[in-house]
């Protein structure tokens, strides 16, 4: 595993709010599962000395840091004060942060991601469902009933594609080491290139299923980087140029990241891309026989 | 959101970067009480949101002798299919030199990314692929509100001095002004200094509500509907409509439906943990295209659960048009319900885009 494990004390932020209070729920239901720490903290300016699921809310992260033993955090607050969530959390030292939150300004994106990078931090999103090591911990919104713990680790820009992804490996007893969710913003935290270099540290993991989609160039940059066994997939080869396809990462720049030209400079770096999701249980399997 | 260029060029002269003298007008009739500001050769530019407008004929030089009639024929264009319904009026500059200055977000680096060329213009595109060394680049730090003189001489090289500030002032708008882009092109010396000759500027969909845009201009009326919904909506233009959770998992289904020699009517995402009423506006909206010969549903549960997806479908009402395919949360009870109704269900994405590929053809 990632980013964390079982031992991972994690904190929300946004924990009184509809999301927080939701996903707090079936975070703890998948720690008590697996035996996991989970979330012992939450914050919500203002709404300190409540209780969310009996885990205790605070006004501020340091509050809540020195009551608790925090490593990760998971960030539910809305768009326009999630960028100061994230820089918050940085300066009180927490480490991994899981951004949530979608349709935060790039600007504000870009700024909070240089900061939490001066303090040494990693931040994953914004715009993501975060991660899910199966056995371990949950560190967002994944189904955690999709998942089978195995060796195969998952980086993915969507969220329902990455289930859809899953739900094939573990149907076809192919099980996971983690999957990381990263975003389908233009501006992220943390980058193919860098849950690659965390999955070449991971002795569990032994092989990559990279899901990409239409615009910029991380996807390519990802797989130059590794020595990884890797097999993509990228999605938005019928996107239409300078069309946003939900994701405001997902749009085709002046020609720039369309899905066409993405294949073939991931095919010449030596990458096997499926063609449908369908096909990535099977290309998994040829290329590891008897490995994972 | 791209901005038109007469406001650009407003938001450039509020930052105190030199554009030309200029006039914004919505008929001819307007130009003759604006000539004496303008000198004696004048140009006139359609505003009008596509690229490449110059090529087309949207850009016309006059003088101040033939400006209104020039402007009469403008009027009555149509640039790329668009009618011309504003036209901007400018002072034709004396330009000796063009340059190309342009600032973007840099997706690999998360950081502004600025770039510059001593060879500005219209053919800046060819220039990028064909001598791509000539255009140097600089990133910056976006926790920092001037670009460093260091950074502003290994951008500029050997080209006049006075191009330094304009680049800190077009940063300032692009950090106060949420921009994606800002860029001048051409960026021209004349006599009486440096000019922004033309300048283009993309706001952050995310930020146009704190810059004081009530609508985003760039949607037609269908997507700015499914907008109030909450929903990601593209037109295309096949036939066959598709409905999906999560931007990923629809445009995986668009393109399943290319894999199997289909085309798509539209890409529409209802979002995460879809309620049965937004699941029905997404039928009807979809199915409200006249093009639209068959609707995949395809969504994935998780948040979104499968019961009150199909109690959504089952709402709009349309069962000949729709092929679902459900998995997840409440899988079971979703499916009992659809089937209860007679709808027609799939186990798999591949299935299901099979199925509606046949139905169209």
């Amino acid at each position: 595993m990632i980013y964390g494990d079982k031992k991972s004390g994690v904190l929300v932020q946004g924990a009184t709010g509809k999301q927080g209070e939701f996903h707090i729920g079936l975070m703890n239901a998948y720690a008590r599962e697996v035996g996991g720490r989970g979330v012992v903290a939450g914050v919500t300016p203002g709404k300190g000395g409540k209780e969310v699921h009996g885990v205790p809310v605070y006004n501020t992260v340091k509050e809540a840091m020195r009551e608790h033993d925090i490593s990760a955090s998971v960030i539910f607050v809305p768009a326009a004060a999630a960028a100061d969530s994230i820089m918050e959390e940085a300066h009180a030292g927490i480490r991994t942060i899981v951004a949530i939150t979608e349709h935060i300004p790039v600007h504000d994106t870009m700024k909070a991601i240089a900061y939490a990078r001066m303090e040494g931090c990693s931040v994953i999103g914004p715009n993501c469902p975060g991660l899910l090591s199966p056995g371990e911990v949950k560190m967002g919104i994944m189904p955690a009933g999709l998942f089978l713990r195995g060796n195969v680790g998952v980086i993915s820009r969507s969220g329902t594609l990455t289930y859809e992804v899953v739900d094939e490996l573990t149907r076809a007893g192919i099980g996971q080491s983690t999957v990381v969710g990263i975003g389908g913003d233009p501006v992220i935290g943390q980058t193919f290139v860098d849950v690659l270099q965390r999955f070449e540290k991971d002795p569990q993991t032994k092989a990559v299923v990279l899901i990409g989609e239409v615009g910029g160039n991380l996807e390519e940059e990802g797989a130059k980087s590794t020595d990884l066994p890797v097999i993509s997939y990228i999605a938005g080869i019928s996107a239409p140029p300078d069309k946003r396809m939900g994701h405001a990462g997902a749009i085709v720049e002046g020609g720039e990241g369309d899905a066409g030209s993405k294949i073939a400079r991931l095919r010449k770096l030596g990458v096997p891309v499926a063609s449908r999701p369908s096909e990535i249980p099977a290309m998994v399997r040829d290329l590891f026989r008897g490995h994972c | 959101m791209k901005l038109r260029e007469y406001e650009a060029k407003k938001i450039l002269r509020e930052y105190g970067i030199p554009v030309p003298a200029g006039f914004l007008i919505r008929s001819a009739a307007e130009l003759p009480a604006h000539l004496t500001g303008l000198g004696e050769n004048i140009v006139l530019k359609a505003q009008v949101d596509v690229g490449g407008r110059g090529k087309a004929g949207g850009i016309v030089m006059a003088d101040r002798n033939n400006a209104v009639a020039m402007a009469q024929d403008l009027f009555k264009k149509e640039i790329k299919g668009l009618p011309v319904r504003e036209v901007l009026a400018e002072q034709r500059l004396e330009i000796q030199h063009e340059y190309f200055l342009s600032i973007t977000v840099d997706r690999s680096s998360r950081q502004p990314l600025l770039l510059f060329t001593e060879s500005g213009g219209v053919d800046i595109e060819i220039t990028a692929k064909e001598h791509p060394e000539a255009i140097r680049t600089v990133i910056a730090n976006p926790l920092m509100r001037d670009i460093p003189p260091f950074m502003i001489r290994e951008l500029v090289g050997t080209a006049p001095k006075e191009i330094g500030p304009v680049i800190n002032k077009l940063y300032r708008v692009f950090l106060e002004k949420d921009a994606l882009l800002a860029e001048i092109n051409p960026l021209v010396t004349t006599p009486q200094g440096v000019i922004a000759a033309d300048a283009k500027l993309i706001i952050d969909d995310n930020a146009l509500g704190r810059q004081g845009f009530a609508v985003n201009r760039d949607l037609t009326d269908r997507e700015r509907e499914a907008e109030k919904h909450g929903f990601s909506y593209v037109e295309l233009d096949g036939t066959i409509g598709v409905i999906g959770n999560g931007a990923g998992l629809t445009m995986s289904t668009l393109d399943l439906i290319g894999f199997y020699g289909g085309k798509a009517a539209n890409f529409l995402d209802v979002g995460g943990g879809a309620e049965s009423e937004r699941v029905m506006h997404a039928v009807r909206l979809v199915g409200s295209v006249p093009s639209v010969k068959v609707i995949v549903v395809n969504l994935l549960g998780g948040i979104t659960k499968c019961d009150e997806v199909a109690k959504g479908i089952i709402a709009a009402g349309i069962p000949q048009k729709v092929i679902v395919r459900l998995a997840g949360t409440n899988e079971a009870e979703g499916r009992a319900l659809l089937s209860e109704k007679g709808y027609e269900m799939l186990d798999t994405m591949d299935l299901v885009v099979k199925k509606a590929v046949e139905v169209a053809a």
